[in-house]
């Protein structure tokens, strides 16, 4: 479970100013709202990648910054995080890549051939086939294939967590919706709880459990799909309109490319 | 529009200047508190034995091997240059074997260490804070932490390693050469020979010149990469950010250098 309490952070503006809510085990919960909000930078207090000016982050009972050092790198070894732009590093092949997904003490414990079989299968897992991408290095990858080793790494170390940035950024409709049935799939079979930031509002209400909205650093809405569709706040029915615009439009620029 | 008396221009002038002076003060402080913490993270991650030998051997190729080159030819015009001018100035004054002296004085305890440096800076100081800026830009770093790895380890502390390794080996390289080059030039153009030219080199000569040049190669190895990693770490932005961080980082560094250079005399050769 992840607990956001009262999270404030301020660059020369303030960006979130006391965020409250809870992501419960097991759900799939996605964070939806207008550029610039502080969706990332959320996601990124969520592990200690950024330290909020006040507020805690609490995950499975361990206080983020409450616990110094210990306890971030203890929340770390629980999360997956795929980023926005995969992250992948530039210099390794996607073997050591998606290697360094293991945590370090686990891979000092297992041998070459089983950190070689781990990777494997997180790699199969996302529907990549590893004998052609084992040796590629992420320059040699398509967007789509970046995102799935950013995934594969993400999953290799098996985590409780998976954190999700705006996975389908930069992808097209067809890779976007592969992406999206990955997510749901690999939520669904690893029993992971999953916290998802995305511009894509079709597609989280369609995936997830539970759905909230960030607007002016603060909490618009928290609840359900089906209440996120009803809600009568004129700011979210603007957001929702404004969205299912932006997918129709998708829709149609699609069909004439 | 109302004009400004004097007194106003004036008061005007110095609060500009006092807010320049802070904001400077403000830059340099926050540097110095950086680079400081920086240093003692790199001194326990090797303390803690956490760095790994291929990344300090894979560091040591780039800044040592394949600077050998730039190296090679700077230290040899230096030698040359510095050999002709004093051939065009001593020969006609003094005993000509003061030469092979000048040559030798200037290459170890000047030329060598800080031409080498100032290469250095170029090829690999520039190259690691345009390298370690992407990383940040594209979120390599973050992602380097949020899987337990600690960037410093990874990416700092084996160019730090091997900048102190290196360096030495490529003053002592550029020595060689600059030494070999001068005595050659020295040959061709004001004709004294090799054995006086060294006659000379060994009448001037203190073991100490060679510490006091091996000391300055390990300062310098050491400022160029944590300088480096250090502005690569701080890079804000995108693409513009790394070429803004990268420009300003070569200047920190040959400032920096410059400075430490000219702190040397007063400190080890009184």
């Amino acid at each position: 479970m992840i607990t956001y309490q009262n999270i404030h952070k301020a660059f020369d503006l303030p960006v979130l100013s006391g965020v409250d809510f809870r992501v419960e085990t097991g759900e799939m919960f996605a964070l939806f709202g207008p550029s610039g909000t502080g969706k990332s930078v959320l996601l990124k207090t969520t592990i200690g990648l950024m330290a909020p000016d006040r507020g805690d982050v609490v995950i499975d009972g361990i206080s983020v910054f409450g616990g110094g050092r210990g306890a971030v790198q203890a929340v770390r070894e629980k999360v997956g995080y795929v980023f926005q732009n995969s992250a992948l590093f530039d210099s390794l092949d996607v073997l050591d890549n998606v290697t360094m997904g293991l945590p370090e003490d686990e891979l000092a414990r297992l041998s070459r051939a089983d950190a070689g079989r781990r990777v494997w299968d997180a790699l199969e897992i996302v529907n990549l086939e590893p004998r052609e991408v084992l040796a590629k290095i992420p320059s040699e990858l398509s967007g789509g294939m970046k995102k799935r080793v950013g995934i594969a790494r993400a999953i290799v170390g098996r985590p409780d967590i998976l954190l999700w940035d705006e996975p389908t950024t930069g992808l097209d409709p067809v890779n976007t919706a592969a992406v999206e049935r990955l997510i749901k799939r690999l939520s669904d079979e690893l029993e992971v709880t999953s916290l998802l930031v995305t511009h894509d509002v079709e597609g989280g209400l369609d995936m997830c459990d539970r759905v909230a909205m960030l607007d002016g650093g603060t909490l618009r809405f928290c609840g359900t799909p089906e209440e996120f569709r009803a809600c009568p706040d004129p700011v979210v029915q603007a957001f929702v309109d404004r969205a299912a615009a932006e997918a129709a439009l998708d829709m149609v620029s699609q069909s004439y490319v | 529009m109302k004009r400004r008396s004097l007194l106003q221009v004036l008061a005007g002038a110095v609060t500009q200047w006092f807010a320049g002076f802070g904001r400077t003060a403000q830059v340099t402080a926050e540097h110095a508190g950086q680079l400081g913490l920086l240093s003692w993270r790199v001194a326990v991650v090797i303390a803690r034995l956490k760095v790994s030998t291929r990344d300090i051997r894979t560091q040591m190729y780039v800044m040592g091997v394949q600077s050998l080159p730039i190296v090679f030819v700077t230290a040899a015009l230096s030698g040359i240059v510095t050999s002709q001018q004093g051939g065009y100035q001593l020969v006609s004054s003094s005993p000509s074997y003061v030469l092979g002296a000048l040559v030798v004085q200037s290459v170890v305890l000047e030329l060598g260490p800080l031409l080498t440096a100032i290469v250095l800076v170029g090829r690999i100081g520039a190259r690691i804070t345009a390298e370690l800026g992407t990383m940040v830009v594209s979120e390599q770093i973050d992602a380097f932490e949020s899987l337990g790895r600690d960037p410093i380890a990874i990416l700092a502390a084996p160019r730090v390693i091997a900048g102190v390794i290196t360096m030495p080996l490529l003053v002592g390289f550029a020595d060689m050469i600059g030494v070999t080059a001068g005595m050659i030039t020295a040959n061709i153009d004001v004709k004294l020979g090799p054995e006086t030219f060294l006659f000379g080199a060994r009448l001037f000569w203190h073991s100490w010149d060679l510490f006091y040049g091996f000391t300055k190669a390990v300062v310098f190895g050491l400022t160029i990469p944590l300088i480096s990693v250090h502005m690569g770490l701080r890079t804000k932005g995108g693409a513009e950010g790394v070429g803004l961080t990268t420009t300003q980082a070569v200047m920190f560094m040959i400032l920096t250098i410059l400075i430490l250079d000219a702190m040397f005399p007063p400190l080890m050769l009184q």
